[in-house]
Order: C-alpha cells, then sequence, then structure tokens
C-alpha cells in the first residue's frame, strides 16, 4: 500500500514537472509571437506613414520647408523598406527635390543679380543724371557748368569712355574710344544721351577711371 | 618636343584664323551695329555743320566744333560746294570748308540734312576696310539783317565712308574697335 502510495506521489510530482515545464514553454512562445506581430505592426505602421508623406511631399500638401523635406525622406530611406511602392515614391520625391532645390539656387540668384543691379543703378544713376543734364542744357554757359561739375566725379578729363555698339556671344563691338571731356561735349551737342552704363572703374579715391557705355 | 611646337603652331594658328574670321563673317547683327555707327558718324556731321554755321554759336564752340568735325574725316578729304548762281563745283579741304562755314556772310544760317541713307551699302575690300556711299539732302538758307531769306538751295551729296576695325590698348585691355572715316563730299545735284 505503501509502494502504491509513493508511486503515485511520484507520479504527481513528474505530473506538476511536465505541467510546469509546457506551460512554460507556451508562455515563451506567446511572448515571441507578441513581439513579432508587434514588430509587424509597427512596420506596417511606417510603411502607411511612409507612403502619406511621401505622397503628401509629391502632391505639396506640407508646411515642410526643403530641409525639413529632405530630413523626412532621409528618415524613410533608413528604414529601408521593402514596398515597391515606398520605393517608387522615393524616387519620385527625390526628383522633386532636386528640382525644388534647383529652382530655389536659381531664385536665389536671380535676387542676387536683382539687388546687384539695383545696387549698380543706384551707384550708377549719378553718372546717369549727370550726362543727361548736359545733353538737356538750354544753353552753352549751363551745359559748360555742367560739365565743370560733373568732371569732378572723374579722375581726369582723359579718362577713357568706351561704347559698345554691339554685343554678341560675348564679342565685343566698340566705336573708336574717346574721354570723358570730350564725350560731354559731344553730348552738349548732341544734346541727348542714348546709352546704359555697362561697366565704370574707380580709384582709391572713388574717382572714375573707366567708363564703359552701351547704345540702347 | 618638335610635336609640342607644331601642336602650339596650330592652337595658336587657329585662333588667329578663327579671330580673323569673326571679322571677316560679320554677323548679321554685327554689321547692322556697324552700318547704324557710319550713318551716326554722318548724323553727327550734320549736326556739326548746323552749329558751325549758326551765327549764334560763340566762337569758342564753334572752333571746338570744327576740331570734332575735323576729326571724323580722313587726311585730305574734301567737301564740295555749289550754288545756284554759279555753276562750277568748289572742292575746299574740310577745315577749310569749316572755317569758311562760319564766316559765311549772312546774318543767320540755317543749314538742315535729312534723308541721310546708304545708296551702297558697307562692302569688304581686301584689305579689310569696309566702303560705302551715303547720300544726304542738304537745305540752306542765308538771312539778311532784317531777317529775309535772300539764299537758300537744295543740295544732294554722296559722302564716301570708310570703316575699319582696330585694336587698342586700355586699361590693360584690348579693345577691338571700328573706325569710321568720311572721305570726299561729292555734289550731285543742286536745285532750289
Amino acid at each position: 500500500m505503501k509502494k502504491t502510495g509513493n508511486l503515485i506521489n511520484k507520479m504527481l510530482v513528474f505530473s506538476l514537472v511536465v505541467i510546469i515545464a509546457m506551460g512554460g514553454a507556451t508562455s515563451c512562445k506567446s511572448k515571441k509571437k507578441i513581439a513579432r506581430e508587434k514588430a509587424e505592426a509597427e512596420y506596417q505602421a511606417k510603411v502607411v506613414q511612409a507612403k502619406k508623406d511621401l505622397t503628401a511631399i509629391l502632391n505639396d500638401e506640407t508646411n515642410w520647408t526643403l530641409p525639413e523635406k529632405k530630413e523626412r525622406l532621409a528618415t524613410i530611406k533608413s528604414y529601408n523598406i521593402d514596398n515597391q511602392e515606398v520605393k517608387d515614391l522615393i524616387v519620385k520625391v527625390e526628383e522633386k527635390l532636386k528640382d525644388e532645390e534647383r529652382q530655389l539656387a536659381e531664385e536665389r540668384e536671380k535676387r542676387k543679380e536683382q539687388e546687384l543691379t539695383d545696387q549698380q543703378r543706384r551707384k550708377y544713376s549719378i553718372i546717369i543724371y549727370t550726362l543727361t543734364d548736359i545733353a538737356k542744357a538750354k544753353s552753352y554757359d549751363e551745359a559748360n557748368q555742367q560739365i565743370e561739375g560733373t568732371l569732378n566725379l572723374y579722375a581726369t578729363p582723359d579718362v577713357p569712355v568706351l561704347i559698345i555698339i554691339s554685343k554678341e556671344n560675348g564679342y565685343y563691338d566698340y566705336d573708336r574710344p574717346t574721354t570723358i571731356s570730350k564725350f560731354m561735349n559731344y553730348l552738349k551737342d548732341k544734346k541727348e544721351f542714348k546709352y546704359d552704363i555697362e561697366s565704370v572703374k574707380y580709384d582709391d579715391q572713388g574717382k572714375i577711371t573707366e567708363l564703359e557705355l552701351i547704345k540702347k | 618636343m618638335k610635336r609640342i611646337t607644331y601642336l602650339l603652331i596650330l592652337v595658336f594658328g587657329l585662333g588667329i584664323v578663327s579671330q580673323s574670321m569673326a571679322q571677316d563673317n560679320l554677323s548679321p547683327q554685327r554689321k547692322q551695329a556697324i552700318d547704324s555707327l557710319a550713318l551716326e558718324k554722318v548724323k553727327d556731321l550734320s549736326k556739326y555743320i548746323s552749329i558751325i554755321g549758326d551765327k549764334e554759336t560763340p566762337w569758342s564752340e564753334a572752333n571746338r566744333v570744327i576740331d570734332r568735325a575735323e576729326e571724323l574725316f580722313m587726311q585730305g578729304s574734301e567737301m564740295g560746294v555749289s550754288s545756284l548762281v554759279k555753276p562750277e563745283i568748289k572742292y575746299y579741304p574740310v577745315r577749310k570748308y569749316f572755317e569758311r562755314l562760319m564766316r559765311l556772310n549772312y546774318n543767320k544760317v540755317e543749314i538742315e540734312w535729312y534723308n541721310i541713307e546708304y545708296v551702297s551699302d558697307l562692302q569688304r575690300q581686301p584689305d579689310g576696310t569696309y566702303v560705302g556711299v551715303i547720300t544726304v539732302f542738304q537745305k540752306f538758307k542765308g538771312y539778311d539783317k532784317e531777317g529775309r531769306l535772300i539764299y537758300q538751295d537744295t543740295t544732294k551729296k554722296d559722302i564716301t565712308v570708310y570703316v575699319k576695325r582696330k585694336e587698342t590698348q586700355i586699361g590693360g585691355r584690348l579693345i577691338g574697335f571700328w573706325d569710321v572715316l568720311l572721305g570726299d563730299i561729292r555734289v550731285k545735284e543742286t536745285s532750289l
């Protein structure tokens, strides 16, 4: 009887061990599955979000600046998403951002040129005004006074004046070079100033040492 | 070494040829710019003649303008002068013509040039000079002290123009320019 009781005890212990062992194994398997499912869900969420963001960038539906868009694209690319749709969208967005970058650079360059032209125009306006005033003078005396005053802007009365008559494919054709003094007298005689300023050279004192004009 | 020398000669040679071709084969736009430049010089002369002839022009200004006007001409150029009262046409060196014009025996003189245009387009000569002929009509009016018109005529004149490419150094830069010079001015017809 005692033997039977021992056997039953042993069997109970064994069963308990088996149950515990089996229970632990099942629990471990379930955790892994959950983790995998969680990872899969996270990945799918990333894919969905990536598609959403890339499409929004493509359709200009975001308020992001260009650096922000580039940063978002870099993050999406770092996910290495193995999805053809996402891959295609990445290619398109890369192209679009390159275009935007080019456009921005062009606009920046244009703005810079415009600022430069405005600066030059302001700088050159005194030259244009003074020369126009000589051409518009009502009498020889008035014109000669204008000439005398205007000569102060120039280093000497013999400062060269170059007049471009044609500019084509980087090839410049000039009229016979003259001096500022002769040119001012020419304006006095012709009574018209029909030129734009191409370039001006100055000395250290800010006086003009060379004037390059282009016929309008 | 020889190969390098030949290569350098070829490169420089091509440079010179292409530069000279750039002058020989002017694009229509460049040719037009040169045509306009020559025409502009004749218009400048027209303005100068009217200033020199104008009795209101101060003496010093008239003399300055004579210098500028003379610079428009080739050395030795002559100006034809005609009159309705004399059959012959007299030719004067341009400076002498301007000085005579300044001292004309009228109280007031009006000289106007109009219909200034090419009768013979600028054509390239073997030496590279472009030569053309521009025709002008000159209306001359002379008044006496009382402001009465005492003489007038209209003269058709032909002006030969020479345009040559030259180069000069300015501020360390080589500037290629077109030098326009006027030649003789010949009287073609004179009428009232």
